[in-house]
């Protein structure tokens, strides 16, 4: 009579069995079936412990369906519970027998203990049968007003099981009312926030269909509802309270007191044991004071400590999460933690990855004050054992060399690097010697004293080599023996694998030609020879171009190949700050441990919950609503923020700068540049060159980013280019969506629309029709008042190149806040203006 | 939200598979993490993300709790819910194996069906959990054997979940009413080879063990909380007392908990040194290793031991000490294993590495992590000031101890 935990061994799972076993166990069953017998529960539960355990490995054993279900006739709650385990795994597969499940289990729902009850339902609603669900409507809906809590938090998460089976047997029994109600009226905390999770998620898939559904959902982030959860935070359990946390920070609230007073209410919320409650708190604390300058940064102070102990407490695991948000925030704001670097000193045992998270925040928060100890530290690691560590401490200490001012101490240490004679050490500093001297030319000559003395054959990583024969053609009038060195890696031209390198190897040989010509015309004939003989289509061809160049003239060769170079004053940056905000946007997600907003790695149909189910764009909301629901604040930005996104930033300096109220451009150019400049420079970058300068390509693209405000555009712009559309232009959504995904944005808009747009904007067909006439096509529109969204395509003319555009109208507002992307970005501005003409026009007619 | 959980052995065979919602997931992804996972070996990442599935791992005692997602989620609640259910299972089966596992299988899912519903995690307070489910201890053996009542679920509902106070057994009854608080504390430190302190924090802990009957009022304080540099609290601590007065005041949960955790930082001193010294000449490297008390805490430090890897670059090594064990492991781990330092003299290691052929000198210095227990102490200074207890029938008997250890406690080379 022991129970089932430590009964005597049953035969080792893990040990294969054959069909005998099974139909051996099928006919004990059998035996058993009718007996009444004292302790035949007992042998009835060694056996079903055997089924189950072969089921757990995987064994098939859905062949004793009908002999497990005649078992089941029993008052041991043990063996139900085995055989609700077992009926469920198996029922989907086996939907005919299943039926012969629900007599019982429909029995067990009104059986008088409410744990039974409970489990019994939980099973009925996990069979996930379709033809079933006749059988489950009456249950649940008693079990929804049972008397006992259990029961009833069971029932609701069996309507959303309910839901997925069939989602119209759902609605028709009026499930969603009655969860609503007990929403709003249940005593018991996780009754209501199994409720919440229910709600949400059916009146999230409904919403694309019912005008109904998407009020509902919209009602659940409503002034009182948020307040009820709010009142009763503390009685949740700790995963429901994250659950409601998340549903808070939907919620805009109206005005500062409110936010003070939410924040105040949440505060000690940061201080839970549960890591997943402290990091949706601090979401939801960064969502409420986004527009807040000063608040937001007293945000960050206040999260500083409990994110830090939560790295500190945990498991590695936990620990990396939080690292992961905690990266994303020091990114975001590094001066706020240059003071706490030592928090990101790494410990030898630490795993790869958490010491790399540490180094780039180590990397970032680096300033005048704390450079010194960093890189002290960073150098300690560099003398490691642990050699990929030691790299990427390498790297670091060449990226806070480019951004400091003051690189005294640090270009020494990297010479320091060099005499370690460690061939991966010398590799990983002599590329960040190169881009050094790429940003500070001055520094040529104390490098060059140290990477002469390097020997060539020491240095065997493609990117290495590649940087010691770049400086060696830049540099050969300082190098003596820059020539012979050249000459030497130019015999070994077949022994030399990599294709970059012999690139290099080309344009530095030419550089030390112009230089010192006696010495390199052999080694340069050498090269062109063993260039325009190599197999590589690029060797090859840079070889030709040099040599009929020289042959042209060797003066113009020369001001191709190595003109006067300007500095570089800031290296392009690999993540757009566009989607350092959109990350920031889904704080408290997956993405930001992916470094990756969620529409780069998740499919659509899986998204969460609150995504606009119309939507085409897949394009973050979070950022829209924050665009349209306070562009007041946004005109209080000023350019001392540095924690407000940088799109809001250039916002507030594009309105001080030229005074008007319509701009909305996005660029990434120096601060420095005056605003008119840069536009003017654009007119010529867009009507001249398409973009062929190699280090400033990734400037350029964000350059042809910024959108001529056109109603008030200061640069005198060249007559565009006329444009005509094709009026019967198609394209079908799944075109649209992928080419959505692929083009960057090459404009951001914003203007008003006329009154009377807005009042003939009853319903979104209306523009529709408008916009049509003007050959700009509609694929996807929907919103409800103030926001409406349209998703619009057009085609040009003659040829097939598209231009997309995304366009939210605030009715409220009455601004009209567009994204182009187009196929050829240099008629986007054109298009333009087309499209704001005709959206102008909208209504007056 | 959590499509399936699956517990893998340390062979990485499927010991239990829990579907949690419609969508089930095939066991081929066991499979694919598996690979995953040996391909990566330690720079395997607790959030991966499979071509079907985002999967979220964590690995207590060569045990992987593996959880799959398709939806986008906090990720924290992930790790967080499977570090607990490693935690209550532990709880439960007495320790964490496969054997275990195996044996339980039945209890595992009754836990699992209980702790998370289509993929909502419901409640993982082990104070309820036991009240549903017992554990399978000794006791309720012989119980079940005398009583003939064989079954391991409880008759009646836990009613915790219908108070105020969820995480307490509804009315428990002790003959002995005993509380014992514990101070536990890591020491992490980073110390230069030059003896400069480049970092130093404790992260602590503190532990109850709470046998209580009915419903007490606990109120602890400490005699100087404004050392502490963060706190984070188990959700019985009351906010508003601490707010005003750095007070603990809770209703404790029943059996052992962890009331609350904190940091203190920016510590200066630390308990023992370790000086290293590393010569390198014409291809070997004398390497000698003094360990001594810096700072005399007041207590025997005890389990003293000293850890490092050889570099690579080392082909032979011949260490030996005055006091303690040598090991050298063949991954070159090397441990010193010193137990307590002796009255009479100061415990060293010396010896001498062998460079591989065509190395004259060490370019690249290990890292000594040394680990250390002291009873008796907290190494931060938080002292507890006094225990109050309302609401109670009978005096209670009241323990406190106190134990610093070292976390990350290295001396770089």
């Amino acid at each position: 009579m022991a129970p089932p935990a430590q009964s005597q061994r049953s035969p080792s799972p893990s040990q294969p069995s054959g069909k005998g076993e099974v139909s051996d166990l099928k006919s004990q069953l059998r035996q058993l079936a009718g007996s009444r017998a004292p302790g035949v529960d007992d042998s009835k539960r060694d056996l079903f412990k055997k089924v189950i355990s072969y089921m757990t490995v995987g064994i098939d054993v859905s062949s004793v369906f009908g002999e497990m279900v005649m078992c089941s006739a029993t008052s041991d709650i043990v063996l139900k519970k085995m055989c609700y385990l077992y009926v469920g795994n198996y029922a989907k597969v086996n939907p005919d027998l299943a039926l012969l499940t629900i007599n019982f289990l429909q029995r067990d729902c009104k059986d008088e203990d409410p744990m039974i009850r409970g489990l019994a339902l939980r099973s009925l609603c996990s069979l996930r049968v379709a033809n079933l669900v006749e059988y489950l409507v009456g249950p649940l809906g008693s079990s929804l007003k049972d008397s006992n809590s259990y029961v009833r938090m069971v029932a609701v998460i069996g309507v959303l099981k309910l839901y997925h089976i069939s989602a119209a047997t759902c609605i028709d029994a009026d499930f969603p009312a009655m969860l609503k109600h007990l929403l709003l009226n249940d005593p018991d905390t996780q009754v209501i926030a199994n409720c919440l999770a229910t709600l949400q998620e059916i009146w999230t898939l409904e919403a694309s269909i019912s005008e109904e559904a998407s009020r509902e959902r919209e009602a659940l982030i409503s002034k009182p509802i948020i307040y009820y959860f709010l009142n009763r935070m503390k009685e949740f359990s700790e995963w429901a309270q994250s659950l409601v946390l998340e549903l808070v920070a939907k919620y805009v609230p109206s005005d500062s007191n409110e936010i003070f007073d939410i924040m105040n209410l949440l505060e000690d919320r940061l201080q839970h044991a549960n890591g997943a409650v402290v990091l949706a708190t601090i979401k939801l604390f960064l969502q409420l004071t986004l527009s807040m300058t000063d608040v937001h940064q007293q945000v960050y102070e206040r999260i500083k400590a409990p994110l830090l102990t939560l790295v500190s407490s945990g498991s590695p695991e936990q620990s990396f999460a939080v690292l992961s948000h905690l990266h994303l925030l020091v990114m975001r704001a590094p001066i706020l933690f240059s003071s706490d670097y030592k928090h990101f000193y790494c410990q030898y045992n630490e795993p790869f990855y958490v010491k790399k998270l540490k180094l780039e925040m180590l990397t970032a928060v680096a300033n005048e004050s704390n450079t010194y100890e960093i890189v002290t530290e960073l150098c300690e690691y560099a003398a490691n054992v642990d050699i990929p560590m030691a790299r990427e401490s390498i790297r670091a200490v060449g990226k806070i060399a480019l951004q400091q001012y003051d690189v005294n101490a640090i270009v020494d240490r990297l010479l320091q690097f060099l005499e370690m004679e460690k061939d991966y050490v010398t590799a990983e500093t002599l590329v960040l010697v190169k881009d050094l001297l790429r940003k500070y030319p001055q520094w040529s000559q104390d490098c060059i004293a140290v990477v002469g003395n390097i020997s060539s054959n020491n240095v065997q990583e493609p990117k290495a080599k590649a940087a010691l024969i770049w400086m060696l053609g830049e540099y050969s009038q300082d190098m003596h023996d820059a020539p012979y060195i050249l000459e030497s890696l130019i015999e070994n031209w077949e022994d030399e694998h990599s294709s970059e390198v012999r690139l290099h190897l080309l344009t530095a040989v030419m550089k030390c030609f112009f230089k010192r010509p006696p010495e390199t015309q052999k080694a340069l004939g050498d090269a062109l020879a063993a260039g325009l003989a190599d197999f590589h289509q690029d060797v090859h061809d840079r070889a030709l171009l040099y040599y009929r160049l020289l042959q042209y003239n060797v003066t113009v060769a020369e001001r191709v190949v190595n003109p006067p170079k300007q500095a570089v004053s800031v290296f392009a940056d690999t993540q757009s700050s566009e989607i350092k905000d959109r990350i920031f946007d889904e704080f408290n997600s997956l993405s930001v441990v992916y470094q990756k907003p969620s529409y780069m790695f998740t499919d659509k149909e899986h998204r969460g919950p609150f995504e606009f189910s119309d939507e085409l764009g897949n394009l973050s909301i979070g950022v829209d609503a924050a665009d349209t629901v306070v562009p007041a604040q946004q005109v209080d930005a000023n350019d001392k923020d540095l924690l407000l996104s940088t799109s809001e930033k250039e916002d507030g300096r594009a309105l001080s700068s030229n005074g008007t109220a319509y701009s909305a451009p996005l660029y990434d150019a120096p601060a420095s540049v005056p605003a008119s400049q840069i536009q003017s420079d654009l007119v010529n970058l867009t009507s001249g060159l398409p973009g062929h300068m190699p280090a400033a390509s990734l400037a350029i693209d964000d350059l042809l980013g910024l959108g001529l405000s056109v109603t008030a555009a200061p640069a005198p712009a060249p007559s565009p280019p006329s444009l005509s559309l094709n009026p019967k232009a198609v394209l079908d959504p799944g075109t649209f969506q992928q080419k959505w995904r692929q083009l960057p944005i090459s404009l951001t808009q914003e203007f008003s629309v006329s009154p009377q747009g807005i009042a003939a904007l009853i319903s979104p067909q209306a523009l529709l029709r408008h916009m049509q006439g003007d050959s700009v096509h509609c694929i996807a529109s929907g919103g409800q008042s103030p926001n409406f969204k349209f998703f619009f395509f057009a085609q040009k003319a003659e040829e097939s190149s598209n231009f997309l555009v995304e366009c939210i109208i605030n009715t409220s507002t009455a601004k009209a806040h567009v994204k182009i992307k187009a196929d050829d970005q240099s008629m986007s501005q054109t298009f333009s203006t087309l499209f704001q003409s005709a959206l102008s026009k909208f209504g007056v007619q | 939200m959590l499509q399936c959980i699956f517990l893998l052995s340390d062979s990485g065979e499927v010991m239990l598979e829990k579907q949690l919602t419609g969508h089930r997931v095939d066991r081929s992804i066991c499979a694919w993490y598996w690979d995953h996972a040996i391909s990566q070996g330690d720079q395997l990442q607790p959030v991966i993300a499979s071509p079907t599935h985002y999967l979220f791992q964590i690995v207590r005692e060569g045990i992987t709790f593996l959880a799959c997602s398709q939806v986008e989620m906090p990720p924290l609640m992930g790790i967080e819910f499977l570090c607990r259910v490693a935690d209550v299972l532990a709880d439960y089966l007495g320790g964490l194996n496969e054997d275990q596992i195996k044996d339980n299988f039945v209890i595992v899912y009754e836990l699992l069906d209980e702790m998370i519903d289509n993929g909502f995690p419901l409640t993982t307070e082990p104070n309820i959990l036991r009240e549903m489910i017992a554990a399978p201890n000794i006791v309720s053996k012989m119980l079940s054997v005398v009583t003939g009542n064989s079954s391991n679920v409880n008759e009646t509902l836990p009613a915790a979940t219908a108070l105020c106070v969820p995480w307490r057994t509804s009315d428990p009854k002790y003959a002995n009413n005993e509380v014992y608080v514990d101070l536990v504390e890591e020491m992490d430190a980073i110390i230069n080879r030059d003896g400069t302190l480049v970092k130093c924090e404790i992260y602590g802990e503190v532990q109850v063990n709470s046998h209580l009957s009915g419903l007490p009022d606990l109120t602890l304080s400490f005699a100087n909380p404004s050392i502490l540099d963060d706190v984070r609290f188990h959700p019985c601590v009351r906010y508003r007392p601490w707010e005003s007065h750095q007070i603990l005041s809770f209703v404790p949960p029943d059996g052992q908990f962890r009331l609350m955790s904190y940091r203190v930082k920016k510590l200066k001193s630390i308990p023992l040194y370790l000086k290293p010294q590393l010569t390198s000449d014409a291809g070997t490297c004398r390497l000698s290793l003094l360990v001594g008390m810096r700072n005399d805490p007041g207590k025997t430090i005890d389990s003293i031991d000293v850890q490092f890897q050889l570099p690579p670059c080392i082909s032979n090594a011949d260490l030996s000490s005055n006091c303690g064990t040598v090991n050298i492991l063949s991954n070159k781990t090397c441990s010193w294993i010193i137990g307590r330092i002796p009255k009479d003299k100061a415990p060293s290691l010396s010896g001498t590495l062998v460079l591989e052929s065509g190395l004259q000198r060490l370019h690249v210095f290990p890292t000594f992590q040394l680990r250390f227990r002291i009873m008796g102490i907290a190494l931060s200074g938080l002292q507890i000031d006094k225990l109050d207890l309302k609401n109670l029938p009978h005096r209670p008997y009241k323990g406190f101890r106190a134990l610093t250890r070292a976390g990350h406690y290295e001396v770089r080379a």
